[in-house]
């Protein structure tokens, strides 16, 4: 606990969901990439990881579920995405029916996750279109539109307006593999309120920022520490600031491991 | 989408199949015989019926049980489950064997003391097993006879015995010289048959002159893993690529050493018998060169490998080159599989992981390929061969871990609740703080279980795990995660989160190969690592935990898990409908409800069992409803025959409905109707043409005729019924059309729709013949009104060939035709698509109503009636209520909204009735039970009514209003009769119920009475029974003594076989 006195570290879970082979496991192994925990084992209903993320003032730490992609695996989803303070729904741009899938998790999280937490839709494989308009998709990330949900009255240290970037330009989508295109499914997302990203966990692009963007957005302030023992008080969630307290036996064996990204 | 049908049909296990399972027998159709065609797609649902053959019938008995150069005896129960005998001591864990008959090569009866019934079993493998048959003399030689005719039924299976056995490393470690440590007391057997042991060397050491380089192998045999052993036997990657784990630290050569000393008395492979020392050589890990084979032993797949010589490989070459979704995954998974061993880095390891896999997902389509199959099957593979590992995933799919990798996961999702059940009984502290924290246990077990420890920690120490589940049974995964979670108990109050339990976990398995006592003064006791200590808690702590135990928790259990499973995956099908037109989503899910519940209703699986269904496309397993799609994907489709009772649910002119009163209760019995009416609906909304239609069919087919206004259903109506979609109806496809009418209204009270039908088709063709393209009419004859018939018409057509297939009423026509009737017009408005009726399913909560109970009386009501006995009371009911003058039944009108006959008709319907004459009605009944009579063309009944109709037609307004007045006074005198002579009726005094010969309770109890007894038998026997160590006194010594008997002279049965067997009893 004594290393990280001068940042609070917040914890946050964050759930990975989206179609088989979308590469779910490998935004994650890159996110992570170098200090994540060694024996991640393959995917069995889901794979657990860590991974640390320094905001100006605040160190986050992401505990992943990256879930099966498998179809008869989702039954087992809700265990994982239970408690969740975010959730990455990842999608293939090069096969449309994964976006499909990627709308039936987000509308499953909308209905049966948490109520605040925060979804962002990620397209991966980037790199597979000969995108004319790489440097155009960089700033892709949308904003969550929280408007309508009181609870997720962004606090003012997390000026999520602030972080905004321009919409996805139109991209032309002359190239063959593509078959999203960044307008339908940022579209979608700014309907649905979710951040949007186009990604690619082979070169990396804008991987971080999915996860810096989420650490961003989630409004850490309405996150109550839970009780070290006993009852678990649902209520409370909006009355405390966050806690440093919450380092606690885990974190500290996990801080030896993780570094920051 | 896939449905867990299986969870509705689910059969709690009988005691037949728990007794084979127990002993590891599989069913026997699983067993074909060697002249059956190999099974290489999974059939299942073929219980009970073995192809063609006689069942060979099964047998219990007490008996003591000896072995020639042992002292232990035991006494127990013999079951002869064909091909099989199975013996089990009474304290079910001293001793135990399965001896497939096939291996028997001498069955003699002994002759001894008066009053013994002994048999001497002489094994393939030289071994003499005395088995002393305790019950009643009669009952003994019963026992004996069904023993023989079994044992004559495998005499082929015999003579595939040899050729099979050099597939197994025991044989090849036996056949070389006993090294001299091991002392040999069987030497006297090899003077009885020296040429037997002779013939099982088979392989390269043949001959006795080899004895030197033997016995250099059997060195690099015992040095474990590294140098490649040589023989036939089947083996793993281990035996290339090294076998984890350090051989000296593991001991590996003594071990081997152990285990050639235990197969030398107790047998081998095969005939392998299970005393004492066998569970202490298990715990403390097998061997790894022999790890393969005994797996397959302990766990029965060598029976289904014996019995299925060329499935694998036919399995490899009927889908060489196919792709499915299954093998997609598969190649997804492959390069996570272990990836830390070496195998898995090579191509060799790659090519057998996968093949094993895919033959497995073309064996059962159903289940195809799961994720943590990948995790177990190269584990398998370590030790075993290709084959080996394909039928030990058979048997782990099917009977170990059932329903674990299925697509619902059902068996996984139950198993999970189990656990925290059993944790929340043994380790209550725990289980509290977890719930206080809201951390699930399942987050971390789940792995434990899918992958049998495999993925959790370290290789050697998994391993030994799977050694104890495939020798003891699931019950070791509960033992041992319990173990772990009490192990770590401390730690686990500490932790407040999912990843703080993960890691607890994590380090917990990291570290289990370290010293449990680290600082412990006495260097053995510093030995003691956290593995050992983690099998001396799970077996001493935990053996609480038995096959009962689970077995009684998964029955507790599996209805709330059915239920959930059906609720989600409800929830996920109606999410993945790509459209669902109009419909509410609570709409769909009652769709959904109907549709599932015509998939698992009697009527639709009753058909399937008659076999009067005709086979579909690509169903060659089992359940025609599921289907694999080009993607193999799994989906729930319904043929014509399902399709029928669901829509019977839904169209109220898709049932009959009879509704029947007496003097106790008013009922309604369904009856699903036919007519061509209902194939048309069904080839209608088959989209993609495959003869069944899936859910998304179903929604988009209703969604148009239900959501419709007029013209949208004169529309689909028209459709239907112009089979070739020219746009024109046929004179033919007119009359079908009209009979589908007729069908409609079957049951509606009255006539007016007959004569509105009637009225149609007049119609029709008027108008048919002036609008029809040119052609199609032959010759146009001026329409002289009453004359002129529809029959007539008919008749002209079918004198040349061919016009009335020809096209003849348009789709505009149509429509003008219906809009001239008002009648027609309200129909095709609003009554069409009212028919369909959206109400909740009966069977939603399926599971949980057998629990629910509704009051006193309506748990009363539960209990007594079942769907057993339901048409039985029902019949009772309609006794007495004829008895009292109370029975009366009425058909359902279909359009109508009432159910009451006193006011069937509603107000509407009368005004319409008023436009026939009371005469015309009398008629019109008779049409009504015609109609059934289909070949009867409708044409010529129409004909009649229709020119009746015209003639009335013109009767005007005041006619309309007396005739109204008239059935309104009709129906209240007749009312007025009925409940006057419902009252007479109620004036008879109450009879004394007498002679109610319902004895269904009295069966049901019988069984449990039955179980109980058993129960009270098994406890008295073990009171009474023997200890660990066998029989003493008395018993022991008549054992001793049958071991000198000399066989029976007389009584002497002999069969023989050119492998030179002989059965004699």
């Amino acid at each position: 606990m004594a290393e990280e006195t001068p940042v609070k570290a917040v914890q946050v879970k964050l759930v990975l969901l989206g179609e088989a082979a979308v590469g779910k496991s490998s935004l994650v192994l890159r996110f992570c990439q170098g200090d994540f925990n060694e024996n991640t084992s393959p995917t069995i209903g889901a794979a657990f990881l860590t991974q640390k993320c320094r905001l100006e003032n605040r160190i986050v730490k992401f505990e992943i579920w990256d879930t099966a992609g498998q179809e008869r695996f989702h039954s087992l989803a809700p265990m994982y995405y239970r408690n969740a303070q975010a959730a990455v729904v990842v999608y293939d741009i090069t096969k449309a029916s994964s976006l499909e899938k990627a709308k039936a998790w987000v509308k499953e999280l909308q209905r049966q996750a948490n109520a605040n937490i925060v979804i962002a839709l990620v397209g991966n494989k980037v790199d597979l279109v000969s995108e004319t308009s790489a440097t155009e998709t960089t700033p892709a990330a949308t904003s969550a539109a929280t408007e309508g949900d009181d609870e997720t009255e962004s606090p003012a240290e997390d000026d999520e307006d602030s972080a905004t970037p321009s919409p996805a330009a139109p991209a032309a989508d002359s190239d063959d593999a593509r078959q999203v295109s960044t307008v339908e499914a940022s579209t979608y997302a700014k309907e649905s309120g979710l951040l949007f990203f186009e990604a690619s966990a082979k070169t990396g692009h804008n991987v971080g920022e999915v996860f810096t963007e989420i650490a961003k957005t989630i409004p850490f302030d309405t996150i109550a520490p839970k009780p070290a023992a006993g009852a678990q008080q649902p209520g409370r969630r909006n009355a405390n600031g966050q806690e440093g307290g919450r380092v606690s036996l885990g974190a500290d064996q996990q801080a030896k491991k993780g570094g920051c990204c | 989408m896939s449905l867990p049908m299986h969870l509705r049909r689910y059969h709690e296990k009988s005691r037949d199949e728990q007794t084979r399972d127990f002993f590891n027998v599989p069913m026997q159709e699983a067993l074909p015989g060697p002249s059956d065609p190999p099974s290489v797609v999974k059939l299942r649902g073929v219980h009970h019926t073995r192809g063609g053959g006689t069942e060979l019938q099964g047998m219990d008995i007490n008996a003591v049980i000896s072995v020639e150069g042992k002292e232990e005896v035991y006494a127990g129960r013999l079951s002869l489950l064909p091909p099989f005998l199975c013996f089990i001591s009474l304290d079910r864990k001293s001793c135990r064997c399965t001896i497939p008959l096939y291996t028997i090569r001498r069955v003699e009866r002994l002759n001894s003391r008066a009053g013994v019934f002994a048999l001497s079993l002489a094994t393939w493998h030289g071994m003499r097993i005395i088995l002393q048959l305790t019950s009643l003399l009669p009952t003994a030689e019963h026992f004996a006879i069904l023993l023989r005719d079994a044992l004559k039924s495998q005499l082929a299976a015999m003579k595939q015995l040899k050729p099979f056995l050099p597939s197994l490393y025991s044989e090849y470690l036996l056949a070389s010289p006993a090294s001299s440590t091991a002392p040999h007391p069987h030497g006297h057997n090899h003077n009885h048959q020296p040429q037997t042991d002779h013939l099982l060397l088979g392989t390269e050491l043949g001959e006795k002159g080899a004895t030197g380089t033997a016995a250099q192998d059997v060195e690099g045999d015992l040095r474990g893993p590294g140098g490649e052993g040589k023989g036939l036997y089947q083996r793993g990657l281990g035996e290339t690529f090294g076998f984890p784990g350090d051989a000296r630290k593991m001991r590996e050569r003594s071990k081997m050493k152990l285990w050639r000393e235990y197969f030398m008395i107790h047998g081998r492979n095969f005939t392998l018998l299970r005393y004492p020392p066998f569970q202490r050589l298990l715990q403390v890990g097998l061997p790894s060169r022999l790890r393969g084979e005994l797996w397959e032993v302990m766990s029965g797949s060598i029976y289904l490998r014996f019995s299925n010589p060329e499935t694998y490989g036919l399995l490899l070459s009927q889908n060489a080159g196919k792709s499915s979704q299954s093998t997609d995954e598969i190649e997804k998974d492959l390069n996570r599989s272990l990836p830390e061993y070496k195998a898995y880095q090579a191509e060799e390891g790659l090519a057998r992981l996968r093949r094993v896999l895919v033959a497995y997902s073309f064996r059962n389509p159903e289940l195809g390929y799961c994720q943590a199959l990948n995790i177990v099957v190269a584990g398998l593979l370590i030790y075993m061969s290709e084959e080996q590992a394909f039928w030990l995933l058979e048997v782990l799919c099917d009977r170990i871990l059932p329903g674990y990798y299925s697509p619902s996961m059902e068996g996984t999702l139950l198993d999970q609740r189990v656990f925290e059940a059993l944790v929340h009984r043994c380790l209550p502290m725990i289980q509290e703080h977890f719930v206080s924290v809201d951390v699930q246990i399942s987050v971390a077990s789940l792995p434990w279980f899918l992958s049998l420890y495999i993925n959790s920690m370290p290789l050697i120490f998994a391993f030994r795990i799977v050694d104890c589940v495939l020798a003891m049974g699931v019950k070791v995964l509960f033992q041992i995660g319990l173990a772990v979670l009490k192990i770590n108990g401390e730690a686990l109050l500490e932790v407040t989160d999912d990843g703080m339990f993960i890691n607890l976990m994590r380090s917990y398995f990291a570290t289990i190969g370290d010293s449990a006592h680290p600082n412990h003064p006495d260097p053995r006791v510093r030995a003691i690592t956290n593995f050992q200590e983690l099998l001396v808690v799970a077996f001493r702590e935990f053996n609480v935990i038995t096959d009962e135990t689970i077995l009684a928790e998964r029955k507790r259990l599996r209805a709330i898990i059915s239920d959930e499973i059906e609720k989600f995956s409800k929830r996920a099908a109606v999410r993945n409908l790509k459209h669902i037109g109009k419909f509410s989503k609570d709409q769909i899910g009652i769709i959904y409800d109907h549709y599932f519940a015509a998939v698992c209703s009697e009527e639709a699986g009753s058909a399937r069992e008659s076999g009067s269904n005709t086979p579909l496309p690509g169903d060659q397993f089992d359940q025609p409803r599921i289907q694999v799609d080009a993607q193999g994907r799994v989906e729930t489709r319904i043929d014509l025959r399902t399709f029928k009772v669901f829509l019977s649910e839904i169209a109220t002119w898709a049932r009959e409905e009879t509704i029947t009163t007496n003097a106790f209760i008013q009922r309604t019995d369904k009856k699903i109707a036919d007519h061509e009416l209902i194939d048309r609906l069904f080839f209608a909304w088959d989209s993609q043409k495959l003869g069944t239609l899936s859910l998304q069919d179903v929604v988009m087919g209703l969604d148009r005729v239900m959501t419709g206004g007029l013209m949208e259903s004169i529309e689909w109506f028209f459709e239907l019924h112009d089979k070739n979609k020219d746009g024109y109806l046929t004179k033919d496809e007119v009359i079908q059309l009209s009979e589908s009418l007729l069908f409609i209204f079957r049951n509606e009270p009255g006539d007016v729709y007959l004569a509105a039908v009637s009225k149609f088709i007049l119609n029709a063709y008027e108008f048919g013949d002036a609008t029809a393209p040119q052609g199609s009419v032959e010759e146009k004859k001026p329409f002289d009104g009453d004359l002129e018939t529809a029959s007539g018409a008919r008749e002209r057509s079918n004198s040349t060939a061919g016009p009335h297939n020809l096209p003849y009423l348009n789709l505009a026509t149509f429509r003008m035709v219906v809009l001239a009737d008002e009648l027609l017009e309200g129909f095709f408005d609003h009554d069409l698509s009212a028919s369909f009726e959206l109400e909740k399913s009966e069977t939603e909560d399926y599971h949980q109503q057998h629990q629910r109970s509704e009051g006193l009386l309506g748990g009363l009501m539960n209990l007594v009636v079942t769907n057993e006995n339901k048409t039985r009371l029902n019949r009772l009911a309609d006794g007495f209520g004829a008895a009292l003058g109370k029975h009366a039944e009425w058909r359902k009108p279909s359009l109508a909204k009432s159910t009451d006959p006193n006011q069937s008709g509603s107000s509407d319907l009368r005004a319409r009735e008023s436009l026939l004459t009371p005469a015309q009605q009398q008629g019109h009944l008779q049409h009504q039970q015609q109609q059934r009579n289909r070949s009867e063309s409708a044409a010529s009944q129409i004909s009649q009514a229709s020119t009746k109709t015209v003639s009335s037609a013109g009767g005007g307004s005041s006619e309309e209003k007396k005739s109204l007045r008239e059935v309104e006074q009709r129906y209240r005198e007749e009312s007025v009769m009925v409940r006057a002579a419902q009252e007479a009726v109620m004036q008879r005094p109450n009879f004394a119920i007498d002679a109610i010969g319902d004895s269904d309770g009295e069966d049901e109890e019988e069984g449990e009475d039955d179980s109980g007894v058993m129960d009270e038998v098994e406890a008295f026997l073990k009171a009474h029974g023997a200890d660990d160590e066998g029989l003493k006194g008395e018993q022991k010594k008549v054992a001793t003594d049958l071991l000198s008997a000399e066989p029976m002279g007389p009584k002497k049965t002999t069969t023989s076989t050119s492998s030179g067997s002989l059965v004699d009893l």
